[in-house]
């Protein structure tokens, strides 16, 4: 049963699957990533996302009407896709007004805006429909499909992986990833985007050098609102052909929160989207296995609640570094102190994933009817609860104090590489017998710790 | 001459100044009392017997009582801005009138379609001519314009037989009340040149002439001489639609939909319980937020708060049937309290110490209380024979005990009183209640200032868990008397437009909390009796959050008042926002 997860994993239709579900989170992780970017956040994703998605729909549907029913389908989408993404512009414009010229606040405005999608949507689609749960009933249109030219599967070794990855994926999906290199282009080789970024940085700063702030910041929420628009049509013309009501389901919140994980770059936002679709996608592939389905699905979201931690961790320490660096000046060994700080990564992701752990063994003791019962659910809880709070009290001093890593970096090696060695070893579990997979586990994780740092700590002690 | 004593009133206007000074008092207290006095008439059809006939009468006039207080609260606190709240809701309304209207542009349409009959009546000799679509006499009929068909009738030109000199009356009607279509008929002879035409009847002719009429918009051809023998043709077809009539149309369904909104909730007693214990949940939702937003933490938990609060008295009342209400209850609401409290707390701590988002941890940490809540209730509540998910039914001790009879209203009533005081003395009266307004208003001065301001950051967070716990609380035990899946239906956003429009002041959530509920609950009436959608309520809600947060619109607006203020009080606009938000 395991092995079929497994195997489902790592095919390329479970790749291909990835790319599907993280195309609507990285839209308009672009969008929150260029506003985020300029100082001016916008909350209002979520609803600029609805509205897109519901306009799309609606406007091809009525398209073969307008236009009858050849030309309606051969321009529905398009129309849609332009119609979607004006009332998307449209609402980040109001957002900007208010926020920008009537000094609302950024925040309570981008909510109104969240309400404002969700109802709309929901109370035109009753108007037009006399349902309030999906538009089923109007034969609404799909963005068109790209197929790839058949000998790009002939090339040796990576050809047909490739090609069943990449075959038959929405438009909006190469729209999303090549729309990341654009936006590294725009935002780091021209003029505007370092206007853009000077206006994040600083405002007054760059007023004083002429940029005119307010300007830029309307730009700027417009393009976030024209990334959400693609993204919302891409929910709900990309895969589907209908609109659901609330269909975004709090994608354009975590799109808030990838830019930062990314470390502010689009490439960073566009991998951290893609672990997010990762989880997204293994929560649908996992529904085979007999757990609840809620577990899968909270964890993306519990993931997201730990990133920032860590992000915000990571922060500090790069931040008491760089002081470190400043005052010790010549002196200052970059190479140790990248890696400790590499090695303080790797500690909170372990710690991360215990508390993952802790929180699946509590949903297997507080839920025991969900995973084959009590008498087998609750040792199986214990003993990954148990286990988790161990891995997470032994990891904790490493992450409190990122001094002791240097001090005691024999107790720290020793941490990292059983904890790293018992998750690698719970997943070879799956391919090999238990004692070789608990010994490939820890050389694995030793030999990981050696490359991310832990050479240059040896030769430093 | 005499000395007058520092503080003292000038003599010559003693009247004026105290009424100068005690002019919000008055003007509280009288708005107050006329909304319970009205709030009871209505109810009551303004019959004492009818009332005093009512069971728990007198504890409607409580609630009712509370919500006068509530009102004086609000005009003595806000003071000028009360004015600004106010406007507010009604800019917003009339812009919901707006898109209701909108909305109810096709509400004409339905003259438009719909099942018709046509009749050729005549007393003359029918021809025999099967070839023809009519028989003299014989009704036949169809639908106009019926949706959601490839291809809908829009008109018909139905043939009939007659000699020169039958006199024949042409009908074309509805085809029972239920369609309203509005029909034009037209008699034509072979060539298709029309002989005469119809759009109306007249008041005796659906009276007492032709029995098969419904109403004046049928059309009637009466008493038409036919000039020679051979085929004519009966043309029918709704009436063309005049602008007017669609405008004039949707004003009234509008209109409609509108007096359900603002009256339907005070017209009977239980639609006013439906009110009232949306309004319980909903204050202390609002005052959830407006304690965490008073200290600028934008922390949305209280959805996952509320679950958490939900799931922890569920267990508890589904776990105890033999213990007694009178001390099951107190000990659900602590319990309850308790679960919001942790739950806040988390998001507080990562704030507080780790600098985390916010907003972003506590959007992710309601999903996850989501999720949590689904899961126990779907894996371990669900009782293994219901049909859905749900819990089984509290047993009566868990359930809080209701105070009028035939609604929901319960003693959370009284538990809200509490609420509502304990934290105006924790915001106003109390040492943490002053940090957290020094934190909100400056949080470097706050740590200049010695405040320790990640433990407040981090309580205040979990202060404001307690109170969605105890709204969780209510809806588990008070409303829905058992879990059931999404039980909140995303009440926490609402629970943001409470706040805002209270202005984080907690003395005036409870007005703003009850004004809200108001126009849910006139929402739910108006979907059913206007069929107008309620989540037009919602976009009114969005609009209120926009225009309230807009501080620039005040200043244009207040611009002009400016100078009056300075001249006569010595202070200006801003100082005395300053003073409205303490």
């Amino acid at each position: 049963m395991f092995e079929n997860v497994i195997d489902g994993i790592f095919s390329a239709v479970f790749v291909a699957a990835i790319l599907r579900v993280t195309t609507p989170i990285l839209l308009p992780s672009l969008g929150a990533l260029i506003s985020e970017k300029a100082g001016v956040l916008n909350i209002g994703l979520e609803g600029m996302m609805l509205s897109a998605a519901f306009t799309g729909v609606v406007v091809s549907a009525y398209s073969q009407d307008w236009f009858g029913f050849e030309t309606g389908v051969a321009i529905g989408p398009w129309l849609g896709l332009l119609l979607g993404v004006c009332v998307s512009l449209l609402l980040s414009f109001v957002l900007a007004l208010f926020h920008l010229d009537l000094k609302g606040d950024l925040f309570l405005s981008g909510i109104a805006l969240n309400i404002f999608g969700s109802s709309a949507t929901v109370a035109i689609m009753f108007e037009l429909t006399g349902d309030r749960g999906n538009t089923s009933t109007l034969a609404s249109l799909q963005m068109p499909f790209i197929q790839l030219p058949e000998f790009i599967r002939d090339i040796p070794l990576i050809g047909g992986f490739f090609f069943d990855v990449f075959d038959n994926q929405s438009m909006m999906t190469w729209v999303a990833f090549i729309a990341v290199f654009i936006v590294s282009i725009v935002l780091y080789r021209t003029p505007f985007g370092m206007h853009l970024r000077a206006v994040g940085e600083n405002p007054e700063a760059a007023a004083s050098v002429g940029i005119n702030v307010k300007r830029i910041r309307y730009y700027a929420l417009l393009i976030s609102g024209f990334f959400a628009g693609l993204g919302g049509i891409h929910i709900s013309m990309g895969y589907l052909q209908l609109f659901q009501r609330d269909m975004t389901n709090g994608r354009g919140f975590i799109a808030l929160v990838t830019p930062s994980l990314g470390g502010g770059t689009p490439i960073g936002a566009m991998i951290a989207s893609s672990i997010f679709g990762f989880f997204d996608a293994l929560g649908i592939r996992i529904g085979s296995l007999e757990i609840p389905s809620q577990l899968p699905q909270s964890i993306p979201y519990f993931a997201t609640v730990l990133a920032l931690v860590i992000y915000a961790l990571q922060r500090r320490i790069s931040q008491r570094v760089s002081e470190m660096r400043t005052a010790s000046g010549a002196g200052f060994d970059a190479a140790f102190w990248g890696s400790i700080q590499r090695i303080s990564i790797l500690h909170m992701l372990l710690m991360m994933v215990a508390v993952i752990g802790a929180v699946t063994s509590g949903a297997i003791l507080s839920a025991p009817n969900g995973f084959g019962g009590a008498e087998a659910a609750a040792p199986a809880g214990l003993i990954i609860g148990a286990a988790s709070i161990i891995l997470f009290l032994i990891g904790l001093p490493f992450v409190r104090n990122i001094f002791s890593i240097r001090e005691n970096w024999r107790a720290s090696a020793l941490v990292t590489i059983v904890s790293l060695g018992i998750y690698l070893t719970l997943f070879l579990m799956l391919f090999f017998q238990p004692l070789l997979a608990l010994v490939i586990g820890l050389v694995l994780s030793a030999a990981v710790w050696f490359m991310i740092g832990g050479r240059v700590l040896m030769r430093g002690a | 001459m005499r000395f007058k004593r520092k503080g003292e009133q000038p003599d010559s206007a003693p009247d004026v100044s105290f009424l100068r000074k005690h002019l919000l008092l008055i003007v509280g207290g009288a708005a107050g009392i006329i909304v319970t006095l009205f709030m009871m008439n209505t109810l009551f059809d303004g019959s004492l017997e009818k009332m005093t006939g009512t069971t728990d009468w007198a504890n409607i006039l409580l609630v009712n009582a509370l919500v006068g207080a509530c009102i004086f609260l609000f005009v003595v606190e806000l003071k000028r801005g009360a004015i600004r709240v106010l406007l507010t809701v009604v800019v917003a309304l009339l812009l919901g009138f707006l898109v209701t209207f909108i909305f109810n542009l096709d509400s004409a349409d339905r003259f438009g379609r719909g099942e018709f009959r046509v009749q050729v009546v005549s007393d003359a000799e029918p021809t025999e001519n099967d070839e023809v679509d009519l028989q003299f006499n014989k009704r036949r009929g169809g639908e106009f314009n019926k949706p959601n068909v490839v291809a809908p009738v829009s008109e018909i030109a139905w043939t009939f037989a007659g000699r020169g000199g039958d006199v024949v009356s042409l009908l074309a009607y509805a085809k029972n009340r239920r369609s309203d279509v509005d029909l034009l008929v037209e008699l034509r002879d072979a060539s298709g040149a029309v002989l005469a035409a119809a759009t109306s009847a007249s008041e005796t002719q659906v009276d007492e002439t032709f029995d098969d009429l419904v109403s004046v918009k049928d059309a009637v051809i009466a008493g038409y001489e036919l000039p020679a023998d051979g085929v004519y043709t009966l043309y029918a077809r709704p009436e063309e639609i005049a602008t007017g009539t669609v405008l004039s149309e949707a004003l009234s369904q509008s209109q409609l939909a509108f007096e359900a909104l603002l009256l339907g909730p005070i017209e009977r007693v239980n639609r006013w319980g439906v009110w009232i214990q949306d309004a319980i949940t909903l204050i202390l939702l609002g005052m959830s937020f407006a304690i965490v937003f008073r200290a600028q933490q934008f922390s949305l938990g209280a959805e996952g708060q509320l679950y958490f609060g939900a799931l922890v008295s569920g267990i508890i009342a589904l776990n105890s049937p033999n213990i007694p209400g009178i001390i099951l209850i107190p000990f659900i609401i602590l319990a309850s309290g308790t679960a919001g409290f942790i739950y806040g707390l988390i998001p507080g701590a990562l704030k507080a110490y780790l600098g985390a988002n916010e907003l972003v941890s506590t959007l992710m940490l309601n999903v996850v209380a989501t999720r949590f809540f689904e899961m126990v209730l779907n894996f371990q509540l669900k009782p293994p024979d219901a049909g859905y998910v749900a819990s089984a039914k509290f047993t009566e001790n868990a359930v809080l005990p209701v105070i009028v009879d035939k609604t929901q209203v319960t003693v959370a009533v009284f538990l809200l009183v509490v609420v509502v005081l304990l934290s105006w003395l924790l915001i106003r009266r109390t040492p943490l209640g002053y940090e957290i307004r020094i934190i909100g208003s400056n949080l470097r001065f706050a740590d200049y200032g010695g405040v320790n301001s990640r433990r407040t950051i981090m309580l205040v967070m979990a202060i404001g868990g307690i109170v969605a716990g105890l709204a969780g609380m209510h809806l588990a035990n008070g409303i829905h008397r058992q879990l059931i899946l999404n039980i909140s239906f995303a009440l926490a956003f609402e629970g943001v437009v409470v706040a805002l429009l209270a202005r984080l002041n907690v003395l005036v959530v409870p007005f703003t909390g009850l004004l809200y509920a108001y126009l849910r609950a006139g929402a739910q009436f108006m979907e059913r009796d206007a069929n107008v959608s309620f989540e037009v309520v919602r976009m009114i809600q969005a609009i209120i959050i926009l225009l309230i947060t807009a501080e620039a619109l005040v200043t244009f607006f207040q611009a002009r008042q400016k100078r009056a203020d300075i001249d006569e009080e010595g202070h200006t606009v801003e100082s005395l926002e300053a003073a409205d938000m303490n």
